[in-house]
């Protein structure tokens, strides 16, 4: 039931900041923070049970799961209300609600208009987002994933900057039409599991065992990994991201790259492998050279960037290529990466976006070329913009260093060659980020009026930020326990299925 | 002509009863609400009386109609449908026209037609229930007689519509050359045994181009978006609604019952009006800047999934087609209703709403009616939450276990392109109204019964899309008694 | 195969009526005489030369009158069928013909109501209402 209610508490909480708007301007705000509070007291609730770890016979996957609810749906197809939460959904259910907060925080002052829908989007996007992480019925799971998408886009259409139409719509199509093919996987999946059995089901742990051949079983994952590719975002596939990322408001940028990209993630770690062991394996190669593709080209665009948030933006297709090829070299370590690069690129890329949003707030630019000289002026904003410049680039003892290090240990026992071309990535990090310091805060100044700097709402929003950040750094055992137990199971599930014949 | 039979047809007898009523009733006082509350009331005594003609089914009453609850269900939703427009007619014509009641004597001669065709098992009614229902459209296009797209789309349908009659008359005169007989059922028994190949195949495909021109399918669609826009919104939401359903509903027994998925020719014929319709529908409705054309070309390609479903009949056999054809229907008619219902409601004031430009900004005008439409037209689009959503999966799981993989590729290049089009609308309703001038579009009061008729619909479809669930396990039962 | 050869002749009779057709439609423009006068293409009324245009504005009750006249005049073919079958259709062919009847005397009791048997232009009626006042 906490699963249940962890969901729901969001949704209506959406509708009631929708309605509150008409009573005060204000109230949404405080509607969508009670709402995110008592979403924060179940994910505590849950977290407290994490410790516990009990074993639990009665699911089909045994052990690793901490909650279950199972209702029926629609049973003309067999689908049926299925969640359950294991190490990996928690931590990125945490880490879903705690950049919740930030992204209601960080627009407390930039969002004036129509705060009411404002607030709804914000909330039921989040939500889609927890059922996401929570669904383990493959037709809820993608009734999820579709319904996270839509009040994202009313968030970049409605809110963003100046080309928002133009960024929201290419956002919208390219998510919704690789769900579309997804979409086409899991029925073909569902289909090819009642030949065989004669019963409909769309219940994760039920298709985990389907065998298939494996023509069928290659296209079947590319389904798959379209949509989740696309949303990761891969190289090819990464076109969205930029205009995305820049056109939406802060709050919306924050749950953009702080959440939605790890969507894609979560969906290669929990479905593509485990469901398509040995198709994956086969795959291995070319997702392996995406991943270090997106690393260095991720990076390089970054580089090549004038626009504050645009860098950032292909920043995240850098750090998120580690996560790729942390999922495919397919190892407990290189996993366990993967997850802590998300958790601390989550945190990271959001705070950065956070950065980036506040000066375009003060200043009404992103252009680095219109910037510069602002340390003396904003020293707060300064110092915190390089502190979650130096946690992206790597530096050893904050949270993106860990994650990067397993990711790159793990995939050295696969790889070489491409573990070797990917640590390039940790030589061009410095390259960008710094350069992005020096071309924002340092030299001369260009704005001769004065300029606000972060106030205690938003240093106090910071302060948790860094907080996660070095906590992330300095004691990653913490987060690394709580998803070991799911981490181990799932690389036995896919290690069993790529010993199969 | 037994008395259970009587009892069947009575769904059908009190609306063509509710006709005339009507009819005498302008006639000795011409009163407006009176006549709305008259076919209202009729329509809902119909409606009452499906639970009395359900307990008597399966029943052939008389060799022309079958009643089953397959005919049942689709007269319910035609009927239903009915009460829909009739609401939405009533605050659309209120202000207009001088003579504005015999618009209900038409809806309910044009619901008579459908309700005729949803039970019809033979030529003879099929041709019938078709023509009453057309001729009943034709005089509904055109009834702002003084008004100059109206008529000329009155006029242009009225035309089509000879033709492709013809083409059905030929077609049926072809099969019963050739077998002899008119009843579905009769055909079917006698094409099981003996083979009648090139002219039952000749008349059958006849059938399909007449029934195509009504359908509005690719290539005979022509007609479709210069009716749709010269339409009254009101009357284009029951042209897009129960004209389609009805002929589909007639269409799909006629193909299961006669037997006509043996043709293996006929479904490269489907299948290439299936891919015709969802390629040219959405492709064309990009270019489109007027929402009633958008909108009527969305409906070409959603007739398209339709057939879809159709042609997956032939190989996972007729229950699931009836099940996903009857689904998608419903979901099609409920979110067509909803959307057009908007235009209707916008147009309450005067001129019809219907280029974008009238939409822009409505999201902050009036939240109520933009939110609506968004969810329509998201409906539309097969977006998760609304029943078009388990529409679309319901084509989709149908051409996937069918391994039609040419016609499940079509759909989803054609649900991609159509989000773009339907996104188009519903950012042009985001855009802020400032730099617009308001003016265009009075902020006239919305009107009262028009919005709470919209409300239950967009209740209707997010209930369906959360939760489908009673309603499948009800088409799935009611699936199996159409053989 | 009988189908076709019974066929033939209908063929060959609708091949020659084209021919025939074709024809006497055809010589004459080859054989005849032409006369290109100014009053050749005119219409021969009694000598005298013929006056403003045949196209005329017939009033529009005069289609009302045509199209009743399809409603209720061919309708009663219907009766025609049903006399015939009198016997055979019994109490249930009745009750069924007198419903016809019933909804054929609804039509033009609708249709008198609402005034369109009456010639009269809107202003002629406004005007005679004011003199029977």
């Amino acid at each position: 039931m906490t699963l249940f209610w962890l969901i729901t508490v969001l949704f209506v909480g959406g509708l009631l900041a929708w309605l509150a708007e008409r009573w005060q301007a204000a109230a949404p705000r405080w509607v969508a923070l009670a709402a995110l509070a008592l979403a924060a007291g179940l994910a505590i609730l849950l977290l407290s049970g994490a410790d516990a770890m009990t074993a639990w016979p009665a699911s089909p996957a045994g052990g690793a799961w901490l909650s279950e609810l199972e209702w029926p749906w629609i049973p003309r197809f067999g689908i049926s209300f299925h969640l359950a939460l294991d190490g990996i959904s928690l931590l990125l259910i945490a880490l879903t609600v705690f950049l919740g907060f930030m992204a209601v925080a960080c627009s407390w002052t930039e969002i004036t208009q129509r705060s009411g829908f404002f607030h709804f989007n914000l909330l039921w996007t989040l939500a889609g987002v927890l059922g996401v992480f929570l669904a383990m019925d493959l037709f809820l799971f993608f009734f999820f994933w579709e319904v996270m998408l839509i009040p994202m886009y009313f968030l970049i259409s409605i809110w963003g900057h100046e080309k928002r139409a133009y960024a929201a719509m290419k956002f919208f199509l390219f998510t919704q039409i690789s769900g579309l093919l997804m979409l086409l996987s899991i029925l073909a999946l569902a289909f090819i599991h009642r030949q065989s059995t004669g019963v409909y089901t769309f219940d994760y742990f039920t298709l985990l065992g389907s065998r298939l051949d494996p023509g069928t079983a290659d296209w079947l994952m590319l389904g798959f990994l379209a949509a989740f590719l696309v949303k990761l975002p891969s190289v090819p596939f990464h076109t969205w991201l930029p205009d995305a990322h820049t056109q939406a408001p802060t709050g919306g940028s924050v749950i953009l790259a702080g959440i939605l990209l790890k969507t894609g993630a979560y969906g290669l770690i929990r479905f593509v492998v485990p469901l398509f062991p040995d198709a994956a394996h086969r795959f291995t190669p070319v997702a392996m050279t995406l991943g270090v593709l997106s690393i260095l080209y991720g990076a390089k665009l970054a580089f090549a960037q004038s626009d504050l948030k645009r860098l950032i933006a292909y920043s995240s297709v850098s750090h998120m290529g580690f996560v790729l090829l942390g999922v495919f070299a397919w190892n407990a370590l290189a996993l366990q990466g993967a997850v802590m690069t998300m958790l601390a690129h989550g945190v990271s890329s959001a705070a950065l976006f956070m950065v980036a949003g506040a000066l375009q707030e003060r200043l009404h630019t992103r252009e680095m070329g219109r910037l510069g000289g602002l340390w003396p002026k904003i020293p707060r904003i300064a110092v915190v913009a390089l502190f979650f410049f130096i946690a992206t680039l790597g530096m050893p003892g904050l949270g993106n260093f860990i994650g990067e290090f397993l990711v790159l240990l793990g995939a050295f026992k696969v790889s070489v060659a491409m573990t070797s071309l990917a640590a390039l990535g940790l030589i061009a990090a410095p390259i960008y980020a710094l350069i992005a310091i020096q071309r924002t805060f340092y030299g001369s100044a260009r704005a001769t009026r004065p300029i606000a700097d972060f106030g205690v709402r938003e240093m106090a929003m910071m302060a948790f930020m860094i907080a996660a950040m070095v906590w992330m750094g300095i004691y990653p055992q913490s987060m690394l326990e709580v998803a070991s137990p799911a981490v181990e199971k799932l690389n036995r599930t896919a290690a069993v299925g790529a010993m199969l014949p | 002509m037994t008395a259970d039979a009587l009892i069947a047809l009575l769904p059908i007898m009190v609306v063509a009863g509710a006709a005339i009523v009507v009819m005498l009733a302008i006639a000795v006082r011409r009163n407006y609400r009176l006549t709305v509350i008259l076919t209202l009331l009729g329509l809902v005594t119909a409606l009452a009386t499906l639970p009395l003609a359900a307990e008597r089914a399966p029943l052939a009453a008389t060799e022309l109609m079958r009643i089953d609850r397959y005919a049942l269900f689709f007269i319910g939703l035609v009927l239903a449908t009915g009460v829909a427009v009739t609401l939405l007619c009533y605050d659309y014509f209120a202000k207009r026209e001088e003579q504005k009641e015999e618009i209900y004597i038409l809806l309910l001669t044009t619901l008579l037609g459908g309700a005729v065709l949803a039970a019809s098992s033979h030529f003879a009614s099929f041709f019938l229930g078709l023509e009453t229902l057309s001729v009943s459209l034709f005089a509904m296009i055109a009834y702002p007689i003084k008004e100059r797209l109206p008529l000329e789309a009155g006029i242009k349908y009225m035309t089509l519509s000879g033709a492709a009659s013809a083409f059905l008359l030929f077609g049926m005169a072809l099969i019963y050359a050739e077998v002899g007989v008119l009843s579905f059922a009769e055909l079917g028994r006698l094409s099981a045994t003996a083979d009648f190949q090139p002219s039952v195949l000749i008349g059958i495909v006849m059938i399909i181009v007449g029934l195509g021109f009504k359908l509005s399918l690719v290539p005979f669609h022509l007609w479709t978006p210069d009716v749709y826009q010269g339409a009254p919104a009101p009357v284009t939401a029951l042209l897009s609604t129960v004209s389609k359903s009805a002929i589909f509903a007639l269409l799909l027994r006629y193909f299961v019952v006669s037997g006509s998925y043996s043709y293996e020719s006929l479904s490269a014929v489907l299948t290439f009006i299936a891919v015709a319709s969802i390629l040219v529908g959405n492709l064309l409705a990009l270019l489109q800047d007027n929402v009633k054309r958008i909108l009527a070309y969305s409906s070409i390609a959603h007739l398209g999934y339709v057939v879809v479903a159709l042609i997956t009949g032939r190989v996972l056999g007729s229950a699931f087609a009836v099940e996903a054809v009857a689904f998608y229907l419903v979901a099609y008619v409920v979110s067509t209703l909803g959307a057009f219902g908007v235009v209707a409601v916008l147009s309450v004031g005067g001129d019809e709403a219907e280029t974008l430009a009238a939409y822009q900004g409505l999201f902050w005008r009036n939240p109520g009616l933009a939110s609506i439409f968004t969810a329509s037209l998201l409906s539309l689009a097969g977006i998760p939450l609304t029943v078009g959503f388990v529409g679309k999966f319901y084509v989709f799981s149908s051409g996937v276990n069918a391994d039609l993989w040419l016609l499940v590729w079509t759909v989803v290049i054609g649900s991609g392109v159509g989000l773009y089009y339907y996104l188009r609308i519903v950012l042009a309703m985001m855009k802020s109204a400032d730099g617009v001038a308001t003016a265009a579009v009075p902020a006239a009061p919305a009107p009262l019964v028009g919005c709470l008729t919209l409300t239950v619909l967009v209740a209707l479809l997010l209930w369906l899309g959360v939760y489908p669930g009673a309603f499948m396990e009800m088409l799935q039962s009611l699936s199996k008694t159409l053989s | 195969m009988a189908q076709t050869t019974a066929l033939w002749p209908l063929i060959i009779y609708f091949a020659a009526v084209l021919v025939v057709v074709g024809v006497m439609l055809g010589l004459p423009n080859l054989l005849g005489q032409r006369s290109r006068g100014k009053a050749t293409v005119e219409p021969f009324e009694s000598g005298i030369v013929p006056v403003g245009d045949t196209k005329i504005r017939f009033s529009v009750q005069f289609y009302l009158i045509a199209i009743f006249f399809v409603i209720f005049d061919l309708e009663a073919v219907y009766l025609f069928a049903w006399a015939v079958a009198f016997r055979e259709s019994g109490w249930a062919g009745f009750i069924e013909i007198v419903v016809f009847i019933f909804v054929l005397i609804a039509a033009l009791a609708y249709l008198w109501l609402i005034g369109a048997l009456d010639w009269r232009t809107r202003r002629q009626r406004r005007v005679e209402s004011k003199i029977n006042n």
